[in-house]
């Protein structure tokens, strides 16, 4: 027994010993300022922060560290470490109306900077940063609006031309139905489309809005501060009946099918909307699947580019050091950086300039996204609560895919928790 | 007659040993399917219909490839640090405790017993930005200490090591103080030979739960170099798709040197058991 | 006060004892109050605040209680939860209970093989647990499914169908805690003392009797400690909830945990947060209080 306790006692000390020896992290050498950063899928992109970032400091001998959070739990991470200041990033990835409107963590865009990137971005990208007015980050991705995927040879297999997709909602619907195949039972075994009904009710009311936007319809009132009457507006009804029948009655997409990326890319279902990093998955994990992207289809509106997770860079307005940080921003907010940043990691540009460049036209996705940003901006719902929001009306939407209510009750319930979130 | 029931009793020995073993292949299937899929290609495992079986049984490209995208080495020795400290630390604290819990009456006795296991009650989650402003603070961020500081001591390990302890017969107890030993002598000499089983249990839990530790680490390291294997594992899902060949490979990495601890102190236990002469 | 003074300053044999025990026990407790006992008072004062935009707080007095307590959505959680503990405990108890006495009465060597299978699940971080049975769960090219087609029957939508969300997520449970539970139960029936065994053997007692009268109630202090914690450990799940279905499908395994999480991080409402976590602590305090009162059997010999 002594020498069980003995034993014990070595490894604390040893454990000790080591973890005194152990250094936590080298001590800090150059100065720096530290980027957080929850974009794990994009590690090249990240790491160009830190290349750039030796040039940088030969000017004014600051280096950028680069630090990647999981995307599960960083909003965890990012409160407690904004909240406590010491240990907290000098610049982020976040969510403007969160980090700048629900709480008060980010500095204001200097005018000069402002002035450049309002003059480079796309139209629809020009909310991204911005919250009442004055605009706190710079937005980073661009192309995370959903586009369409077809298959192109399950198109062929089911008569369709593969070159002409479907321009609207109707014909788009026709389309499905040519793709569906069924079995003995009825049930599907092939899709028309590859549904996502499955996680968080955020992420179902995104997917979803597209379809909602194309009827006209709207989740909240122009000025952000109403839902009755517009989430259960009778477009939306419309829209969510629409989306329902997808289901329940015309039976091209199903709830059977586990996640839609998955399904597409084992060919079991003929189109898929989805963002533009999906080329890059498909690739990687289904490299047989021939596809071809193109413009969402329109209905009374087209969709168009709009998005529910603006994600940009924001300054961290405690920080010590966010005038190097503003300098560094203005250091790399030109055109070129802004082309070779996201062509290292094959994701679109965000200057309007780049998007003719010879690498965007290269994608795939190059027609129809030039097809979409052309179209008029789709509502945005840049609200400190958007997350509950979208949570109490993509509830509405999860109960009428499963059957669990009709579109009119579901979204009327969902439009009352909504106004009653928003007078809060 | 006697033949027939040591038959019958036999019988019952080799169903016993057949229903255990069935159950523990079962429970094992899901990470025998794990390793599997470590050594396939995404393609691979995006067929459809599903292959147990990967294309090539050689293909380590998964592993190479969480080694080579973050330094997974160092995650490891991260884990196994933090762990072996935590697991000495609970075992030498929670056996102090939980005999005093088990074989004392002092003022307060019930009232510490019970708010140590409330503590169990709290949901980390809420707990979590309070305490993490403290080791703020401190200047403990980013340090072995800092992710330390909520598993020094677990409640479990003071409950167990009561519940353990109560079962210790008083007498031993008190003719150890016949015998003139003192409180110290008692715990050491009487007390603790008795329970090694538990202490042994304790330690490999703790290590575990350690060793398994997510959300805390999360919030509290920022540098590469001190991330846990967890975290390390949680860096090949983002917020848009799970890289399963990685998941599983890293999965597969992390858990090989737990078992190992857990059959090296699993011997032991049984062996410490036997030399104590308790089980006849 | 005197009592105090006394555990200060012993003066009799029994003062002494008393000073001994406190002893005992003070490194955990000044461990716990020091790192526990003030992030959770904060938390608690917190459920009377709430964040406003901008990063104020406003005292609400019980406002936030109100508010909590009159949501449908949290009743719905609750009610997850308490659906989910129903599947969960008994299940795991009961068979951990049986495998570790099954596993007793192998020899040391095939025991120590099958508990370290038993036991594999518990080292595999919970949130690595959930990924991997998501995706065994995966209605087309998930295994399970895979295996059911297999014998004949059809397959199932595990996670993603409204009734069988629940029972999924329970089996991932048992799967994670079996081995912890099992080993507690090995470890306990290994130190009970051979000599009780003979004793009731010479008394004339069959397996089934020895069983009840005497493996049982020596282990009642661990069953109660094991269905202890299960209550607590589920009641508080998260990481498996949070990893694969995220409260859905339609909020049907929408546990308190998730939505504490929800509320606190997605939705920016810390103080009503708190009041769930208030919540779930005075149920576990009282649930746990009485479970020690009521299967407490002092253990006699």
């Amino acid at each position: 027994m002594r020498r069980v306790i003995g034993g014990a006692i070595a490894v604390l000390a040893l454990a000790g010993l080591l973890a005194a020896a152990v250094p936590g992290h080298a001590p800090a050498q150059a100065k720096k300022i530290v980027y957080w950063t929850h974009w794990e899928q994009n590690p090249e992109f990240n790491k160009w922060y830190e290349t750039k970032g030796k040039e940088f400091a030969k000017k004014s001998g600051y280096e950028v560290e680069v630090v990647t959070i999981p995307y599960q739990g960083y909003e965890a991470k990012y409160l407690a470490a904004l909240v406590g200041k010491s240990g907290a990033p000098d610049f982020f990835n976040g969510i403007v109306h969160q980090w700048c409107g629900q709480y008060d963590f980010c500095d204001k865009m200097p005018a000069d900077l402002e002035k450049t990137w309002s003059e480079n971005l796309p139209k629809y990208m020009l909310a991204v940063g911005q919250f009442k007015g004055a605009t706190y980050g710079i937005p980073i991705e661009h192309g995370n609006f959903q586009q369409m995927y077809i298959d192109v040879e399950l198109f062929k297999k089911a008569g369709l031309n593969p070159d002409k997709p479907p321009k609207t909602l109707d014909e788009w619907l026709a389309a499905m139905k040519k793709l569906s195949v069924y079995d003995a039972k009825g049930e599907p075994t092939q899709v028309g489309f590859a549904l996502r009904h499955k996680g968080h009710p955020v992420g179902i009311t995104d997917k979803f809005l597209p379809f909602a936007h194309a009827f006209g319809a709207r989740m909240l009132s122009p000025g952000l501060d109403r839902a009755t009457g517009f989430a259960n507006g009778p477009e939306m009804v419309a829209a969510l009946q629409f989306y329902g029948d997808l289901v329940t009655k015309d039976k091209v997409a199903s709830l059977a099918f586990g996640n839609p990326e998955d399904a597409f890319g084992q060919k079991r279902a003929g189109v898929i909307f989805r963002e533009s990093w999906y080329f890059g998955w498909l690739k990687k994990n289904a490299p047989d699947v021939a596809f071809k992207v193109y413009a969402l289809p329109c209905a009374k509106a087209c969709p168009g580019a709009g998005n529910l997770f603006p994600w940009s860079n924001l300054v961290y307005k405690n920080s010590p050091h966010k005038q190097v940080v503003w300098d560094f921003l203005r250091f790399i907010s030109n055109a070129k950086d802004d082309l070779e940043q996201h062509q290292l990691q094959g994701i679109l540009p965000v200057w309007t300039v780049n998007l003719e460049t010879p690498y965007v036209k290269g994608r795939p996705d190059y027609a129809s996204t030039r097809e979409m940003l052309a179209q008029p901006v789709p509502p945005n719902y840049y609200h400190p609560k958007s997350n509950e929001l979208a949570t109490a009306f993509g509830e509405a939407v999860v109960g009428v895919l499963y059957g669990k209510g009709q579109p009119k009750p579901s979204l009327d319930e969902a439009a009352a928790r909504m106004d009653r979130i928003l007078k809060d | 007659m006697r033949g027939a029931r040591t038959r019958s009793v036999s019988l019952a020995r080799w169903l016993t040993a057949a229903l255990v073993a069935a159950g523990a292949l079962t429970v094992v299937f899901p990470f025998v399917w794990i390793a599997l899929t470590s050594l396939k290609t995404p393609p691979e495992i995006q067929r459809v219909p599903l292959q147990l079986a990967p294309d090539h049984w050689g293909n380590l490209e998964n592993y190479r490839e969480v080694f080579r995208r973050a330094p997974f080495s160092r995650f490891l020795l991260n884990s196994a640090l933090l762990a072996t400290v935590s697991a000495v630390s609970s075992l030498v604290v929670s056996a102090l405790a939980g005999y005093g819990f088990a074989k004392f009456r002092f003022p307060g006795h019930s009232v510490f017993f019970f708010a140590i296991i409330g503590i169990l009650m709290v949901p980390f989650q809420s707990v979590v930005v309070p305490l993490y402003l403290w080791v703020s603070r401190l200047g403990l961020l980013d340090t072995y200490l800092g992710i330390l500081a909520p598993d020094l001591v677990s409640v479990f390990g003071v409950f167990l090591m009561r519940q353990a302890i109560e079962v210790v017969p008083d007498d031993y107890i008190a003719a150890a103080r016949i015998d003139g030993c003192g409180e110290w002598g008692i715990f050491w000499r009487v007390v603790l030979p008795a329970v090694t089983p538990a202490l042994a249990t304790l330690a490999i839990i703790k290590f575990m739960w350690t060793w398994n530790e997510f959300f805390w680490p999360l919030v509290v390291v920022n540098s590469p170099s001190m991330k846990t294997v967890t975290m390390g594992l949680i860096g090949f899902t983002n917020m848009y798709f799970i890289e399963y060949n990685l998941v599983t490979a890293a999965a597969v990495v992390s858990v090989l040197p737990i078992l190992l601890i857990f059959v090296i102190l699993q011997k032991w236990v049984v062996q410490a058991a036997v030399m104590t002469g308790l089980k006849g | 006060m005197e009592r105090w003074t006394r555990l200060a300053f012993p003066r009799t044999y029994m003062d002494r004892q008393r000073r001994a025990g406190f002893l005992f026990v003070l490194p955990a407790v000044a461990y716990f109050a020091c790192v526990y006992f003030v992030p959770l008072v904060e938390s608690l004062i917190g459920s009377f605040y709430r964040t406003l935009p901008g990063g104020a707080s406003r005292f609400m007095g019980f406002g936030l209680y109100e508010r909590v307590f009159t949501d449908p959505v949290f009743w719905n959680s609750v009610r997850n939860t308490i659906k989910l503990l129903a599947l969960s405990v008994p299940s795991t108890v009961a068979l951990a209970l049986a495998v570790a006495l099954g596993l007793d009465r192998l020899t040391l060597r095939w025991r120590s093989l099958w508990a370290a299978m038993y036991f594999v699940p518990f080292a595999v971080s919970l949130v690595a647990a959930a990924l991997i049975w998501q995706w065994l769960y995966e209605p087309v090219y998930g295994v399970l499914n895979h295996a059911l087609v297999l014998v004949g029957l059809p397959p199932q939508k595990w996670l993603q169908s409204l009734n069988q969300v629940l029972p999924s997520l329970a089996a991932i449970n048992v799967w994670v805690r079996l081995g912890f539970d099992t080993m507690i139960f090995l470890a306990a029936l290994q130190a009970i003392p051979g000599e009780y065994y003979e004793a009731a053997a010479l008394d004339g007692a069959s397996a089934r009797q020895r069983l009840w009268h005497v493996t049982l109630p020596l282990l009642n202090p661990q069953i109660v400690m094991v269905c202890i914690l299960e209550l607590i450990f589920n009641f508080k799940i998260f990481d498996q909830v949070y990893a694969t279905t995220q409260g859905g499908p339609a909020g049907a395994s929408q546990t308190i945990i998730p939505l504490l999480y929800d509320t606190a991080f997605k939705y920016f409402r810390l103080g009503e947060a708190s009041v769930m976590a208030v919540f779930v602590f005075v149920v576990l305090l009282v649930v746990t209080l009485l479970q020690w009162r009521i299967f407490r059997r002092p253990v006699d010999y």
